[in-house]
């Protein structure tokens, strides 16, 4: 059983990672525009009272821009199988993605204690909630980073699976492209 | 076989059930007859394909048994044959749908001319609001309501003092007059249901929706809530009668104004809460246990409590249960009731000496 | 599984049968749990039903107990029973072997989202032991009253268990939903290629499809409803006069809930109808011994359905205070969605022209499909056709009708299924005496239930009514009615014990399937061993010459030529 000799149809030439992160990308992109569409929906009726976006959230953005690179930098390395870039760009890209859930985290606390509770009103309501939503979904990343990350600094370059490291920067640029759309959203309204 | 003699029964049974029937629609009392008609040609339309299509499988069952070496024909394809049936379903879904959207659309366009009158639902009662002489509903506000404004209207807007409140569930309507409802709700979803109207729709709290229909019998009829609001939805009933035109007017001057219900006092009013805050719902005064005790004859007398302990029903007990109704729950009923915990000193006394006029 | 990676392989018993990531094995867990909850929510319709047909006869289900029972029955079949039955058990036992793969994309995954639906069951369990008990709001959860006090369960811990199940739910819905997709679009067997799937494999992976872009509605549904219920916001809240108060609420829309919540609702009929369809679509063809009629057309009809499925939501809102001119767009995009299934019947009946019908078990399952089918779908016409909708609108008619088109149908189709499969898991055969015995209770049962209710309908009988006893247009004779329907469900809900005695008898003593009993065409029923080992294939995945229909090929020896056999051996 051990050479197994696997004679699959594929679809499109992607691998399975490949159909499977698409795929989630996909529902998750339904995921928010659902929220989006109940935040242009509620933002009609007449008690909406707009939240002041706090500046914070333009250094979060930065550093979830910085993240984004570092990833970028990381699939670059690992398409050269140059193990050092790879660690470099992990470390980055883990690194800039905690920092922007700590500041969002930070922002939410910045705006309950200038007196924007969650309750008081349903634009305070939908920025917790989407920010909130936003940053699980960056959370659930940091989770396969680490997965990933402990087994590149546990092997070495020969075996590594350049497929993963490379979902894995395609869902930072994606967590990345889904925040500006939120955050876009959040200060156009 | 045996598949094939108990389908055609089904069949045959179900075409025939619709001539035997003994439940069929409730004799119409408004104009919405097309709703009916509509259904008719539902029903003969499906009713054609039904037996068509079942029919044909109890044919294939009787004809093309299994029989061993036999080989069925082989046919993947048949473009043609699949279009038309394409074709043909089309056409019967269009037969369906027309007269459909041409009813849909006389439902939703509210006539220009015609009674208007504004239904209020809450859990578990219906209450009604005339605009009054001046022909202009008063502006309400979801923050205005208290148990003295259970309308919730605004005091300072001229318009509203005028409006004539129907406190109560039974509300009278002239006959062949167009009557024009706004209908809204105070605390959850519910629905003016009307069967020998046709007509329906949800309350909506926090907006309005609209229903018009025209009467064209003369009688009281039932109104049920459709749209499911909570433990007692199946107890929330209303009662419309409809009245000659000249009749509803006598009936109509009868009722009181905002202005007039402003000025009533609480003594003695403790029929009016009850109906107004919708324990009647529950709470009968008939002898008849609903989802609460009845207040027939309850006052003095004991009571089991879910604990087991025994209490006697006084004016303490009555009150402590209004504002904090789940310290002592009577044995055999649900803990469900909502506190009042709002109410005047004076409003609980004028409840607690209404319970006692009912106990004699 | 990835090219060239190895087979995992299970150690132990806890492996081999708690934490395996056989799909085979999650398949028959996912069945078992299915069914036990399944049995509860038959045990709550049943009390339901004691109630309608003999008021007052248990004196402990009052009025909020009532509204409990129907709210979890609703939820628990739906859901937890049906969806998760369909695609969790069908779906991971059907879909590799079907496809002639070793194991799903992702086995570990696959591992995972049944002890995450596993939880959703546990937590949904739960809430029926928390003070005040599950909640009783229906299983539309409509807000305001499915979080205010007055509806059961609203302000005890019973709405929140039910929303978190309900997250938990979606949870391993996705995990399982990615699988399947990519299993299906990575794993086919070599010559499989996407129009020579079996008709089943179209019909899960479209559902899966629905779901996964369905799900996330009600998620953002379900946490917008904690936040209101939590936190005392106000998405759906508008000012609210309760209890002799202005509650602290205001602004919100109730409707904005019934949006999100029919966006996965309609889609869910779907989801629960698809593998139904797909069910019928293989057994029809396999006992009529004939090929499926019009493979492309069905193909493409189930791709119509599931495309129109996303956009007919709101005719379960016609008068429930959205703008009132959306009626004409739903109601016309409802009655298209019926030609492409209409489409799908007659293929069907059509198999049978010139067919070489074997009447059994599984064969008359499908053939009671078809008839149930035939008139929960055509009742759907009255409903979505927005004006009879007026009238007929939460009435018994509905009752009747979604119970004929997504219970009845489906679960015929469900048991059609597990006596056809049932061998292929087992190597037995089930009994065929209990079998049909079951069969006859169970359709006929069924019929005489729901088909009176429509017309208690057409006189106008609410809905979720605990009593009928104060209103006067409703005559005694409904009451007559009701017990005798009271009686048809305590029947047909005691066979289904038929059944379930001849699972646990027929997996020891039942006869010796062989490898193929029905002589089936598809790959599920060619494989090394029988039934299949881990791994599936052996040493050598299979190759896929031909559609998995071809009963009764001229030419061939035999009445069918299974997929993996190449034209120079079929005779």
């Amino acid at each position: 059983m051990n050479n197994i000799t696997n004679n699959e149809e594929r679809f499109m030439g992607l691998t399975h990672g490949q159909v499977f992160v698409y795929t989630l990308m996909t529902v998750i992109s339904i995921l928010f525009l659902f929220v989006t569409n109940a935040y242009l929906f509620r933002m009609n009726f007449e008690d909406w009272r707009s939240v002041p976006v706090p500046s914070l959230l333009w250094v979060n953005t930065g550093s979830l821009i910085l993240a984004s690179v570092g990833m970028a930098w990381t699939t670059n390395g690992a398409k050269k199988s140059d193990l050092q870039t790879i660690k470099v760009g992990l470390a980055i890209g883990g690194l800039f993605a905690v920092i922007f859930v700590s500041g969002q985290i930070w922002a939410w606390q910045q705006l309950t204690t200038s007196g924007f509770f969650i309750a008081a009103n349903p634009a305070n309501t939908f920025f917790y909630l989407i920010t909130a939503l936003h940053a699980l979904h960056v959370l659930g990343g940091i989770a396969a980073w680490f997965y990933v990350t402990l087994k590149t600094f546990k092997q070495d370059a020969s075996i590594l699976q350049p497929e993963s490291i490379g979902l894995l920067g395609t869902y930072w640029h994606y967590m990345l492209l889904v925040w500006v759309m939120l955050f876009g959203l959040l200060l156009t309204t | 076989m045996a598949f094939a003699i108990v389908a055609t029964i089904i069949v045959i049974g179900t075409v025939l059930w619709n001539a035997v029937t003994p439940w069929w629609f409730t004799p119409l009392a408004s104009n919405w007859g097309a709703f009916d008609q509509t259904i008719i040609i539902s029903l003969w339309v499906t009713g054609v394909a039904f037996v068509l299509v079942s029919g044909f499988i109890i044919y294939c069952v009787i004809k093309f048994p299994y029989r061993e070496g036999h080989k069925s024909e082989y046919e993947p394809e048949n473009t043609k044959l699949e279009l038309w049936l394409t074709v043909i379903t089309t056409i019967g879904v269009l037969v369906l749908l027309a007269p459909g959207l041409i009813a849909w659309n006389d439902y939703v366009a509210l006539p220009d001319e015609g009674i208007e009158v504004e239904g209020v639902g809450q859990q578990w009662v219906w209450s009604y609001r005339f605009p009054g002489e001046d022909g202009v509903y008063g502006n309400t506000s979801g923050r205005l309501f208290s148990s003295k404004n259970t309308f919730g209207l605004d005091p300072n807007d001229p318009n509203s003092l005028d409006d004539i409140l129907i406190r109560s569930a039974e509300v009278h309507l002239p006959i062949n007059e167009n009557v024009i409802m706004q209908l809204r709700s105070k605390d959850v979803l519910h629905d003016f249901y009307i069967p020998q109207f046709r007509a329906k729709m949800d309350l909506v709290p926090g907006q309005h929706t609209n229903l018009w229909f025209e009467p064209t019998l003369l009688g009281t009829y039932e109104v049920a809530c459709a749209e499911y609001c909570g433990t007692g939805h199946f107890a929330m009933r209303g009662l419309i009668t409809v009245d000659t035109k000249e009749d509803f007017q006598v009936w109509l001057e009868k009722q009181p104004t905002f202005a007039q219900t402003l000025n009533e006092g609480v003594e003695g009013s403790g029929k009016q809460i009850a109906q107004t805050l919708g324990c009647v719902a529950c709470h009968s005064d008939n002898g008849v246990n609903g989802i609460g005790p009845t207040w027939k004859d309850s006052f003095g007398s004991t009571r089991e409590l879910a604990s087991g302990e025994i209490v006697l029903v006084d004016e303490t007990y009555i009150k402590e249960s209004i504002v904090n109704p789940t310290a002592k729950i009577a044995s055999g009923y649900a803990p469900i009731m909502p506190a009042y915990a709002t109410l005047s000193d004076e409003e609980l006394d004028a409840i607690a000496d209404y319970i006692k006029t009912l106990s004699n | 599984m990835y090219e060239g990676q190895a087979l995992y392989h299970p150690k132990g018993w806890w492996g081999r049968y708690v934490f395996s990531q056989d799909h085979k094995v999650i398949a028959l867990q996912y069945i078992c749990v299915a069914l036990a909850i399944g049995l509860t929510g038959m045990f709550l319709s049943l009390l339901m039903r004691m109630q309608l047909g003999f008021p007052g006869l248990f004196e402990s289900i009052d009025a909020g107990n009532y509204y409990q029972d129907v709210t979890m029955h609703g939820m628990i079949m739906v859901i937890y029973l049906l969806t998760a039955l369909f695609l969790g058990g069908f779906g991971n036992y059907l879909i590799p072997l079907m496809l002639g793969s070793r194991d799903m994309a992702f086995p570990f995954v696959n591992m995972l989202s049944f002890w995450v639906y596993f939880l959703s069951v546990i937590i949904l369990v739960c809430s029926f032991f928390v003070e005040s008990g599950p909640t009783g709001a229906g299983w539309t959860l409509y807000p305001p009253q499915s979080i205010l006090p007055g509806t059961p369960g609203a302000d005890g811990a019973g709405i929140l268990l039910m929303l978190g199940s309900l997250a938990v739910f979606i949870i391993a819905f996705t995990m399982g939903g990615l699988n399947y997709i990519t299993t299906v679009l990575q794993s086919r067997a070599k010559g499989m290629n996407m129009m020579r799937m079996p008709l089943i494999i179209w019909c899960l992976f479209l559902a899966t499809f629905l779901g996964l872009l369905a799900f996330p509605a009600l998620l953002v549904g379900a946490i917008m409803l904690i936040f209101d219920r939590v936190l005392e916001t106000s998405f759906f809240m508008p000012e609210i006069f309760k209890g002799g108060e202005v509650l602290n609420y205001g602004g919100g829309s109730p409707v904005l809930f019934q949006h999100l919540f029919w966006f996965f609702g309609h889609p869910e009929v779907y989801i629960i109808a698809l593998p139904a369809f797909g069910i019928i679509s293989e057994l029809i063809s396999c006992h009529a011994r004939k090929n499926i009629f019009g493979y492309n057309m069905m193909v493409w009809a189930l791709i119509a359905i599931a495309g129109i499925a996303f956009i007919v939501w709101a005719h379960h809102m016609y008068v429930a205070g959205m703008n009132p001119y959306l009626g004409f767009f739903f109601a016309t995009t409802t009655l298209i969605i019926a030609i492409p299934t209409a489409i799908k019947v007659y293929n069907w009946v059509i198999t049978l022209w010139n067919a070489n019908i074997r009447m059994t078990v599984p064969m008359l399952y499908c053939l009671a499909f078809l008839i149930t089918f035939l008139i929960g779908g055509l009742t759907g016409l009255f409903l979505g056709n927005v004006a009879v909708d007026v009238p007929l609108s939460d009435t018994y008619f509905v009752v009747g009708h979604f119970h004929m088109v997504m219970a009845v149908s489906p679960v015929l189709a469900l048991y059609g299924g597990l006596y056809h499969w049932y061998p292929s898991v087992t190597g037995r055969m089930l009994d065929d005496r209990l079998g049909k015995i079951h069969f006859w209770i169970t359709f006929v049962g069924t019929y005489l239930i729901y088909f009176p209710m429509h017309y208690i309908g057409f006189l106008g009988v609410p809905r979720r009514y605990y009593s009928n006893e104060q209103y006067d247009f409703i005559p005694e004779s409904v009451n007559d009615l009701n017990q005798f329907i009271t009686v048809c469900a305590l029947i047909v809900g005691a066979a289904q014990f038929i059944l379930l005695y001849n699972f646990i008898v027929s997996a020891v003593r039942g006869k010796e399937a062989g490898s193929n009993p029905w002589g089936a065409c598809t790959l599920e029923w060619q494989t090394l061993e029988s039934p299949p080992g881990h791994g599936n294939w052996g040493d050598k995945l299979p190759v896929v010459y031909r559609w998995p229909y071809d009963y009764g090929l001229p030419g061939a020896t035999d009445d069918f030529v299974p997929q993996n056999i190449p034209d120079e051996q079929i005779t």
